[in-house]
């Protein structure tokens, strides 16, 4: 916190030295590699997806179209039934991995826990473990003679074996438990860096005026943590609206299944882009108008998370 | 959630503006190839590059091997950009997709019509590269699907292998009906979400997705609505082991938990792999739909080379296909031996390694078999939608399954998503 009101200062002592236009000059100077690169790989592109989105093609072949991929993306049930899958993934899944998460850093917070370090790892590892593999072998452990179903029939919680990537609905579940394992432990270590910031006398006079650990947990983890679940919140917000590897991993492969999990219950806007551009007629135009959407949905509710948490700055 | 973003695949399109310049021939008598499976079509390959440079020893033969959906991702982005690097001599297209490449990219391909004899080969193939009367790839491996199922188990609920011949659908299921009371084992494994049985049943009677003109055909489809009805027969008889995905569905058979598969004749080699059940393997002609139209030989899959129009070798890679793929009868023998591949080039069909007996097949002419059948197989059309099709009708498939909707409703359904989705 300290070192950010030293730059101004800083700033204020070359002006008194006289040499303001030479340094911007050269300041410029050092900036303009990085901001080249950045307008020809950030900036054209995005400018130029955009223009790409007016445009209707079948592979080379394109036609201008104005606004009416906008119109066709309204009636376009593909594209509904994928925003609809997308936002209860995001509806569903975000806030039940980020509880979790929360819950988990403030108990491994906890300094009278053994092996701490042992759980912390354990839980933050499925985030670095390679896709695929962990895509094989919860395919293998859900499908309908895997493992999970046999653990539940010989604990008799279920009589049928649950269709698990059969059944659209069971679908879904399946891959929100996926992401949660491989997600909530990294959101987990965000939480507990912020938690080392919790002053422990804080605790201490709450416990001496009679609040108990759920209380603290209410009233002081939560509050100060406020920074922290919004950085959470809106990473996992933009990275569930970007789904994409899960649900393709999860279903039958892309290049020969017909549809993403049955149903196309795990289709979504980002599987449905690469769909477009790849799989169908390639219809670069019509995937640039779906990444729109996906652009200004983030902005939306990153806004609107802004606004919840109410963080004046 | 990788972050990945969305933007990145636009932005992979605009960055090959700039140059992809990975596999520029160069004028060295290079050629570059592209193609998917290193089971499958890279050997294959391989060994055509091999032949070729016996009698051209300084060609230079790159075969790049890339996924498929990296392969046909990878084609679509240099082709749309308009870049003439960075594309290879001779590319490697699923039929399903012919007409989809061809029509979206004119100019792209070479036009092969006279370059090879087309008699040659497979009808069936010759009429999915064809596109105003120009015919534009080689041939190359069939999907000749079949009903490859288990003597032993059908021996067990009192079938003889001529029992199995030229059935239908209805018989199928009774079969197998009889099987699962006799021997406990469904008759098949099934994944609803996969198109591939559909469009076996749907070519068998000489029908696509699309009429003639390239139009949806699908409320008004016999024989899809009968191969739609097929599906959920299938399930409701109880004759079948519902899967996700290709592992689990092959680990089905391999395990002998089934005791008949019917698809292409690609899986050959899957269903080799599983050693200890040779011998009790048997071949017979894919049941037909309850339709006068219908025949017992259809096909799912196959692919084809095709050459790229402005490469930089385009004259030596259409000599090389046509000198070992629409010439060359030994290496024919060659890839059937070592790879399991069925081509569709007919001459070669009489050699040793196609009328073979193998043991594996309890001492059936299995190659032979699926040749004769082969030429029978219903051409038409693929169109540029398959995919888009197939989802439409997957998509309604679950809720038809369940009995939420009937069969009209599923079918018009699916015919107005895909409308839309064509809709350019």
């Amino acid at each position: 916190m300290e070192s950010i009101p030293q730059l101004p200062r800083l700033g204020r002592e070359v002006k008194r030295h006289g040499h303001v236009s030479s340094k911007n000059r050269y300041g410029w100077f050092f900036i303009s590699f990085s901001l080249i690169i950045l307008g020809v790989f950030m900036l054209y592109p995005i400018i130029s997806s955009l223009y790409m989105s007016t445009m209707s093609s079948r592979g080379m072949i394109q036609r201008y179209v104005g606004l009416g991929n906008y119109f066709k993306l309204v009636k376009d049930s593909v594209f509904l039934q994928a925003l609809k899958n997308t936002l209860i993934f995001f509806i569903i899944q975000v806030p039940i991995m980020l509880f979790l998460a929360l819950v988990i850093a403030s108990l491994l917070n906890d300094k009278s826990i053994k092996f701490r370090g042992v759980f912390r790892t354990g839980i933050f590892l499925p985030a670095v473990t390679s896709l695929v593999t962990y895509a094989v072998l919860f395919k293998m452990m859900f499908s309908l003679d895997g493992f999970i179903n046999k653990t539940l029939l010989a604990m008799r919680l279920i009589s049928q074996p649950v269709p698990w990537l059969i059944d659209p609905f069971w679908a879904k579940i399946t891959v929100m438990i996926a992401l949660t394992w491989r997600w909530t432990g990294y959101n987990m270590v965000f939480y507990l860096s912020g938690l080392q910031n919790i002053p422990d006398e804080l605790y201490e006079a709450a416990e001496i005026d009679g609040a108990n650990k759920l209380r603290q947990f209410m009233y002081i983890t939560v509050p100060i943590l406020k920074p922290i679940i919004l950085f959470t919140a809106i990473t996992s917000t933009i990275g569930t609206l970007q789904l994409f590897d899960e649900p393709t991993s999860l279903s039958s492969t892309v290049d020969t299944a017909a549809t993403i999990g049955p149903a196309n219950s795990l289709l979504t806007m980002s599987v449905y882009i690469y769909n477009l551009c790849f799989k169908y007629m390639p219809n670069f135009g019509y995937a640039s108008t779906v990444a729109y959407v996906i652009v200004i949905l983030v902005a939306i509710l990153s806004i609107i998370q802004f606004k919840l948490v109410g963080d004046k700055r | 959630m990788k972050r990945v973003s969305c933007m990145f695949l636009v932005m992979c399109v605009l960055f090959s503006i700039f140059g992809i310049t990975v596999m520029a021939g160069g004028n060295s008598g290079k050629i570059t190839i592209w193609a998917w499976d290193p089971n499958f079509n890279i050997p294959v390959m391989a060994e055509a590059k091999a032949r070729y440079q016996k009698t051209y020893p300084n060609m230079e033969i790159e075969i790049v091997e890339m996924a498929k959906a990296d392969v046909e991702q990878k084609l679509n982005t240099v082709l749309a950009s308009r870049t003439k690097e960075g594309l290879p001599e001779i590319v490697l297209i699923e039929d399903y997709n012919a007409q989809k490449y061809l029509q979206a990219y004119p100019g792209a391909f070479a036009d092969l019509t006279k370059k090879i004899n087309r008699k040659e080969f497979a009808s069936y193939k010759n009429e999915l590269m064809t596109l105003k009367g120009k015919i534009y790839g080689v041939p190359f491996d069939s999907g000749v699907s079949a009903l490859f199922y288990r003597t032993d188990i059908l021996a067990e609920a009192g079938y003889k292998p001529a029992d199995l011949n030229n059935i239908t659908w209805d018989q199928f299921i009774e079969i197998g009906k009889k099987v699962k009371e006799k021997t406990g084992k469904a008759m098949m494994a099934f994944d609803t979400a996969d198109g591939g049985l559909m469009r076996i049943m749907m070519q068998s009677a000489g029908q696509w997705y699309f009429d003639q003109n390239g139009n949806p055909n699908i409320v008004k489809n016999e024989a899809l609505k009968e191969a739609y009805a097929t599906y959920k027969k299938l399930v409701d008889s109880g004759i079948i082991k519902r899967t996700s995905g290709w592992n689990e569905w092959a680990a089905s058979f391999n395990k002998g938990e089934t005791a008949s598969v019917i698809t292409g004749c690609w899986i050959i080699g899957t269903i080799k792999a599983e050693k200890n059940q040779a011998g009790k393997w048997a071949v017979a002609p894919t049941p037909r739909l309850n339709l006068a139209s219908s025949v017992n030989y259809s096909n799912l899959g196959g692919s084809s080379w095709y050459v790229i129009e402005k490469s930089k070798n385009k004259a030596v890679a259409e000599d090389f296909l046509k000198t070992i793929f629409a010439t060359d009868q030994d290496f024919y023998q060659k890839i059937l031996v070592a790879q399991g591949a069925v081509g569709s080039y007919l001459p070669s069909q009489s050699g040793v390694a196609y009328t073979e007996a193998d043991p594996f097949f309890g001492g059936q002419r299995v190659f032979s078999d699926l040749c004769a059948w082969m030429k029978k197989i219903p051409s038409i059309n693929y169109g540029l939608f398959t995919y888009e099709a197939d989802s439409a009708m997957m998509v309604v498939m679950p809720d038809y399954l369940a009995g939420k909707i009937n069969i009209d409703t599923a079918l018009k359904r699916a015919e107005e998503q895909l409308k839309n989705q064509i809709n350019y």
